[in-house]
């Protein structure tokens, strides 16, 4: 069985009487461990797609099934409860609260667990450890670079042991070396933690770091 | 408890603002506590009031004495038991200096101590008066606060023109009253009462009476005994006002208008303004941040859960404020305590009443959580793909 299963997927924005179809009955199937880059030029529905496995946002028609979960049937709150323990989301401006560290940017997400203080820093440093940045721990964000905020972004993401990565022009805010160095990282992550990979890009060289690239243009799917 | 930190390095995040927004919460709450302090000094005083005793007064004004002569007639009225003749002496150790100032009054002190059984003295304490000229009775916080005891003697004079003689009047402890607060809760416990006889030898003629203390058997039938008095002087050139001692004392606070309406208006507007002003630093905290409440909920916090962390974060506005405030209003009512005019009012409190304070803390949270119900509604209403949209 596929980690993500996406089956005659529908979404529809509205805006007052106009109606936007963005996905029109796309099926994508991502299997357990897999890389899988998503291009395709601007309004192709790349993003909303992400959102959808992601769990942040709802298909209009279809099924979206992530880690056996038809998220799409889930409550609200449900549905925020799954995305905690299952979907790690990396975003393009890395998204970091800035009055916050490193450490608990990281262990953010762990607040909504039952763990004490020290065991929610324990993973937050392990987490940081993994992404190299364990000595940045108690910097804030504007004491980062651009790189070094996605990688505590990742570490982020990650925090939760969570089956899927979803991430969203990771490298887009990045010069040519960090983007580089986050590429490999999520290579690592895909290959030695065996995390499934769903990466929205525009760049073609960061497509090509993933094991499987597919082109979304007006809706459709080409591989 | 576990967001606690993560809400606090938010409003240090932009401490400007929520120092001043602390600030202005904690001003409203000073001057709510303060307030309602002051009117339950004033409700303490009317509860003391004993409804078995009237008050007779000059119909025109409190500012014009009564003949003395009066005391017979209303003595005669049925269902009088008792009068006390009285004035109010306004004394103090220098005259007209109401920085050093405790309450006092010349009162007939046999009907008097008759008739206020709230002023506790024993048999050989009311002789010990009773046979001194220029013995007076004070009471326990005056007597603490100069360090008197009995025997001490002082001297007062008065700023009343009909009042002042041509030198001081000197005065001797004769007996420190108690009170108990359990049987006459809100007793006076500054107050100091002296023979009316000194007034009169002291300045050498009849200064007429101030007010009539009027004992009655049945409470039920004052009314009726306050306009038989009345009656009695209609057609004098000194008319008569008789009222429950409670109304008297109502009416005499209430000279300078509805004091509660005005002192509650006062309050209301206050409460109003800061209630804008959080509400506002709550609406600008949030839109400022709506890319983190989207990122948040995309972390899996519920919506419902971002909405209490910005309730919790208005909250914890306002139950700062509320603290500090309740702490400087704590503050204001010790040093109001020692003020001239409004001291001997507000002594008997023995400080912020705690119901005062439970009430500005409870204040000061419902105006955190209101002003912040607006945004936090908005907050968890707002989906996730339009707040991380807004970068």
């Amino acid at each position: 069985m596929a980690m993500v299963e996406v089956r005659g997927v529908r979404k529809v924005y509205r805006r007052d009487a106009l109606a936007i179809t963005v996905l029109d009955g796309l099926d994508l199937d991502v299997q357990e461990g897999e890389f899988l880059a998503l291009m395709g030029p601007s309004g192709s529905g790349k993003t909303t797609l992400l959102n959808l496995i992601a769990g942040i946002d709802r298909p209009t028609a279809g099924s979206v099934q992530v880690a056996g979960t038809n998220v799409a049937a889930l409550s609200e709150g449900a549905l925020a409860r799954w995305r905690s323990h299952n979907v790690g989301f990396i975003f393009q401006f890395y998204n970091l609260i800035p009055v916050l560290t490193a450490e608990e940017n990281v262990a953010l997400p762990l607040l909504l667990e039952r763990l004490s203080r020290k065991e929610r820093n324990e993973r937050a440093m392990t987490a940081l450890k993994i992404v190299g940045l364990a000595d940045r721990a108690k910097h804030s964000p504007r004491q980062l670079s651009g790189g070094q905020e996605q990688r505590v972004a990742i570490a982020r993401a990650i925090v939760g042991d969570p089956k899927v990565l979803v991430a969203d022009e990771p490298t887009g805010d990045l010069d040519a070396k960090s983007a580089e160095e986050i590429l490999t990282l999520m290579d690592t992550l895909n290959r030695d933690f065996r995390k499934t990979i769903v990466m929205v890009t525009h760049d073609p060289r960061a497509a090509q770091r993933a094991r499987r690239q597919l082109h979304l243009d007006k809706g459709i799917l080409q591989a | 408890m576990k967001y606690l930190p993560y809400i606090l390095k938010h409003l240090k995040r932009h401490w400007v603002r929520s120092l001043l927004t602390v600030l202005a919460m904690t001003f409203c709450i000073f001057v709510f506590c303060v307030l309602q302090a002051f009117l339950a000094a004033l409700q303490r005083g009317l509860d003391s009031t004993n409804a078995n005793r009237l008050v007779t007064r000059n119909a025109v004004s409190l500012v014009f004495n009564l003949p003395v002569t009066y005391k017979e007639r209303i003595a005669g009225v049925p269902g009088v038991q008792r009068v006390c003749a009285q004035n109010w002496f306004g004394g103090a150790r220098k005259a007209g200096d109401f920085k050093d100032f405790f309450p006092n009054m010349a009162v007939e002190a046999e009907p008097f101590l008759e008739m206020s059984p709230e002023y506790i003295l024993t048999e050989e304490q009311k002789r010990a008066w009773l046979e001194s000229q220029t013995g007076c009775i004070i009471g326990p916080a005056t007597a603490e606060k100069y360090g008197w005891k009995v025997g001490s003697t002082f001297q007062l004079e008065s700023f009343i023109p009909p009042y002042r003689a041509s030198k001081p009047f000197e005065f001797t402890i004769a007996a420190i009253y108690a009170t108990d607060d359990k049987r006459f809760p809100g007793t006076d416990k500054t107050i100091m009462f002296f023979h009316r006889k000194y007034l009169d030898e002291a300045t050498g003629r009849q200064v007429g009476v101030g007010t009539f203390a009027v004992q009655i058997a049945d409470k039920t039938q004052a009314g009726a005994i306050c306009r038989a008095i009345d009656n009695l002087f209609e057609n004098s050139e000194r008319q008569t006002h008789t009222e429950t001692e409670k109304q008297f004392l109502a009416s005499f606070l209430s000279m300078a208008g509805n004091l509660a309406l005005l002192l509650n208006w006062i309050g209301l507007a206050v409460i109003f303004v800061i209630l804008l002003v959080t509400a506002n630093t709550m609406s600008m905290a949030v839109r400022e941040r709506r890319t983190e409440m989207g990122v948040l909920k995309t972390l899996g916090f519920s919506s419902g859960k971002v909405m209490g962390l910005v309730l919790a974060e208005a909250g914890l506005l306002g139950a700062l404020g509320g603290a500090i405030g309740i702490l400087f209003s704590t503050g204001m009512i010790r040093v109001l305590a020692m003020a001239p005019n409004v001291g001997p009012v507000v002594q008997g409190l023995g400080g912020l009443p705690g119901p005062v304070a439970l009430a500005g803390f409870a204040l000061a949270l419902g105006i955190g959580l209101i002003a912040g119900l607006a945004p936090a509604v908005a907050a968890y209403r707002a989906h996730i793909t339009d707040l991380l949209r807004h970068v």
